[in-house]
């Protein structure tokens, strides 16, 4: 165990199998948080009791569930939801905060101390994170350390364990295996729980998720048979994948290749058509990671440097001083959008800037559906290439 | 190391190059760090003035001068206007270098011809002294520059000192309406001035930067001169808020402006979608 090198959170391929029990994973929760860990899970929030006027005005309309869905730092491990719903938002701001301090600065006189902030991080444990939203953590991991590494964000990573939980699968609008994703991924996480009868099979596969399982063994059971659970748990994981495998089907190198020499195409300009920039979706996004720097002024002489989520979205977003905007439309926002998920990540990290948890078409108040485009585009990709050379299939081995 | 946290620097010097148009010099505190840095033509920098933020320009002033750097900004925006107000003496904050670089070392024997649009001289400001003060490695010199009026010229010191060297063919021009009465330099846009000087194209290339109506005009202006896509390089300056690759906001399609740039050779905009 000890001898296995261990790069980041990188996926060594040898998994190691327990049986938790519900019961006990409440207790190795409580455990944790005793020692002092700080624990990340889904908590089932009560909307009508939120503070906020709006969420709790929600509680009221008909149709919408009164609990939510949330990441939060645990209290007690009796707020632990393991009902395997779909967090509102996904696992992005414990990494990238949705504003963090990048230095503080004194000035005395002319003179200025510019106080950097810490980028080593205490551990702490993700517990039941979706798999789409670990997958992203990795996905943007390329962006972060493109020659240059962001030592914020790689410290938070570094410091975190991340166990999933396989995903039942929401609704119609997942679509993680269509961009290289799963239900039951452990990309980005260490770990994985799968439900079984009583309880859970806890699959670590990297040295942090073998080092917790090591430190809790006393909650753990080591023996997996493979013919009771170990297939109970190989069955709920063929049965995840092959329920969101139907939501949607796209050859995701055609549409990147597409989308790379379709720069003008019409369609690409009519995607947006029904968006009205608010930028929701790039809030919501577990791998949109584009950000605003700014000096927040905290009295005379001293303040913070903060970075602070940004929205392609919006239209002063790439506005030069002059004046001169060079995505001066909605339409051109959009595309950039589509653009930089599936065709530019793609073609400069070899992975596709999405996961596929559909959190953008769910929280799209326009109708904006990120299926729906794929689709669309999925289907130029294949049209000229069909006519020219035969099957799509061709078409996707071309490229 | 946090690649967000700024070095310090002195402001040691500054010139108003025009009413909106400063000049700094820049040193940096930390000894280590003034004896290291270095830099190449063409290369920028996040420039901050605590409490306004960061705003990205080139250094304008060139890697042969050693133990400062110079930028040259309009005061525009809320950074920039805050740092027109920085004096002598004062700090600011400095990230960089960034991005890549005009290949001049590869331009040895060649023929060089600057053209340059308003504040755009800056970065070309910058090559421009890079190669004067290695004169002997390149040909002719020819400089174009042009600026709205006289009240616009940036640099006008060094353009009085370009004009009267034997070894630099300099063209200064003003729009027209934008001369003055005792104004001896030409009057016309940059482009047909650049048409009209006809530097030669055989072994020469060109550097132009300049608002991006100067660059799309110039640009077939120079290939009908006879300077190949590839002899033509130019710099963009997309806003930009890291520097780094990271936030997302210069790329032009599957470029980052930041990382792959600025520098670009007309060939390479040519590949680019039409979004800058």
């Amino acid at each position: 165990m000890t001898d296995a090198t261990d790069k980041g959170a990188a996926d060594t391929g040898v998994a190691q199998r327990y049986f938790i029990g519900e019961d006990d994973l409440r207790t190795l929760t409580g455990d944790l948080l005793a020692a002092g860990t700080e624990v990340i899970a889904p908590v089932a929030i009560d909307i009508c009791q939120s503070p906020s006027a709006i969420a709790a005005s929600a509680c009221t309309r008909p149709g919408v569930a009164p609990v939510e869905i949330e990441y939060r730092r645990l209290a007690s491990a009796t707020e632990l939801d393991l009902g395997r719903g779909l967090p509102e938002l996904s696992l992005k701001g414990y990494f990238l905060p949705e504003h963090e301090a990048l230095c503080r600065w004194h000035q005395h006189g002319t003179t200025v101390e510019v106080e950097p902030v810490p980028t080593e991080f205490a551990p702490r444990v993700v517990l039941a994170a979706k798999p789409c939203d670990s997958a992203a953590l990795a996905v943007v991991d390329q962006v972060m350390n493109w020659d240059y590494h962001d030592e914020l964000w790689n410290g938070r990573r570094a410091a975190t364990t991340i166990i999933n939980l396989a995903c039942p699968v929401i609704d119609e609008g997942c679509f993680c295996t269509a961009v290289g994703a799963a239900p039951d991924d452990v990309k980005g996480a260490d770990g994985l729980l799968t439900p079984v009868d009583g309880g859970y099979i806890l699959e670590v596969t990297t040295e942090k998720g073998r080092a917790l399982a090591t430190a809790h063994e006393a909650r753990l059971s080591a023996d997996v048979p493979a013919d009771t659970l170990g297939r109970q748990a190989d069955d709920e994981r063929a049965a995840v994948r092959a329920r969101v495998a139907g939501n949607l089907e796209i050859d995701a190198a055609s549409v990147r290749d597409w989308i790379d020499t379709h720069f003008e195409d019409p369609l690409l300009a009519s995607l947006a058509n029904r968006c009205n920039g608010c930028g929701a979706c790039t809030s919501v996004c577990p791998t949109c990671h584009c950000f605003d720097i700014v000096d927040e002024e905290e009295g005379v002489g001293h303040g913070t440097r903060r970075r602070l989520w940004d929205t392609c979205q919006s239209p002063t977003f790439t506005l030069h001083a002059s004046g001169h905007n060079p995505r001066d439309d909605q339409n051109v926002r959009y595309r950039q959008r589509i653009n930089h998920k599936f065709s530019i990540y793609p073609l400069k990290f070899g992975e596709v800037l999405c996961t596929g948890c559909g959190r953008c078409t769910r929280v799209c108040h326009a109708g904006q559906d990120l299926i729906e485009i794929l689709s669309e585009i999925d289907i130029a990709a294949r049209r000229p290439r069909e006519t020219e050379a035969g099957t799509p299939a061709e078409a996707g081995a071309a490229s | 190391m946090n690649i967000y946290q700024p070095q310090l620097a002195t402001v040691t010097d500054l010139i108003d190059e025009t009413i909106d148009t400063r000049t700094l010099r820049l040193e940096f505190l930390d000894e280590a760090v003034r004896e290291s840095f270095d830099f190449k033509a063409g290369q920028f920098g996040e420039y901050s003035v605590f409490g306004a933020g960061e705003s990205t320009f080139c250094i304008a002033s060139p890697p042969t001068r050693e133990g400062y750097i110079e930028c040259s900004f309009k005061a525009v925006g809320k950074v920039t206007t805050a740092l027109r107000e920085v004096n002598r003496g004062d700090t600011v904050g400095f990230r960089g270098p960034y991005g890549n670089w005009f290949p001049v070392d590869e331009w040895k024997g060649k023929d060089i011809v600057f053209v340059a649009g308003g504040i755009g001289l800056a970065p070309v400001r910058c090559v421009i002294w890079n190669v004067l003060d290695r004169r002997d490695e390149f040909g002719d010199v020819t400089i174009v520059y042009g600026a709205r009026s006289v009240d616009d010229l940036v640099y006008k010191r060094e353009l009085e000192e370009w004009s009267s060297r034997p070894d630099i063919t300099m063209v200064t021009t003003v729009d027209p309406g934008g001369e003055t009465k005792d104004w001896t330099g030409d009057v016309g846009y940059v482009t047909p001035v650049v048409e009209k000087t006809a530097p030669k194209a055989d072994n020469a290339v060109a550097v132009l930067c300049g608002p991006p109506i100067v660059v799309k005009l110039t640009l077939p202006v120079l290939g009908k001169l006879g300077f190949a896509d590839e002899a033509i390089f130019t710099t963009l300056e997309n806003r930009m808020k890291c520097g780094l690759g990271k936030c997302g906001r210069c790329n032009i399609g599957p470029v980052y402006v930041c990382k792959d740039g600025p520098v670009f050779t007309a060939a390479q905009l040519k590949q680019l979608p039409p979004e800058f």
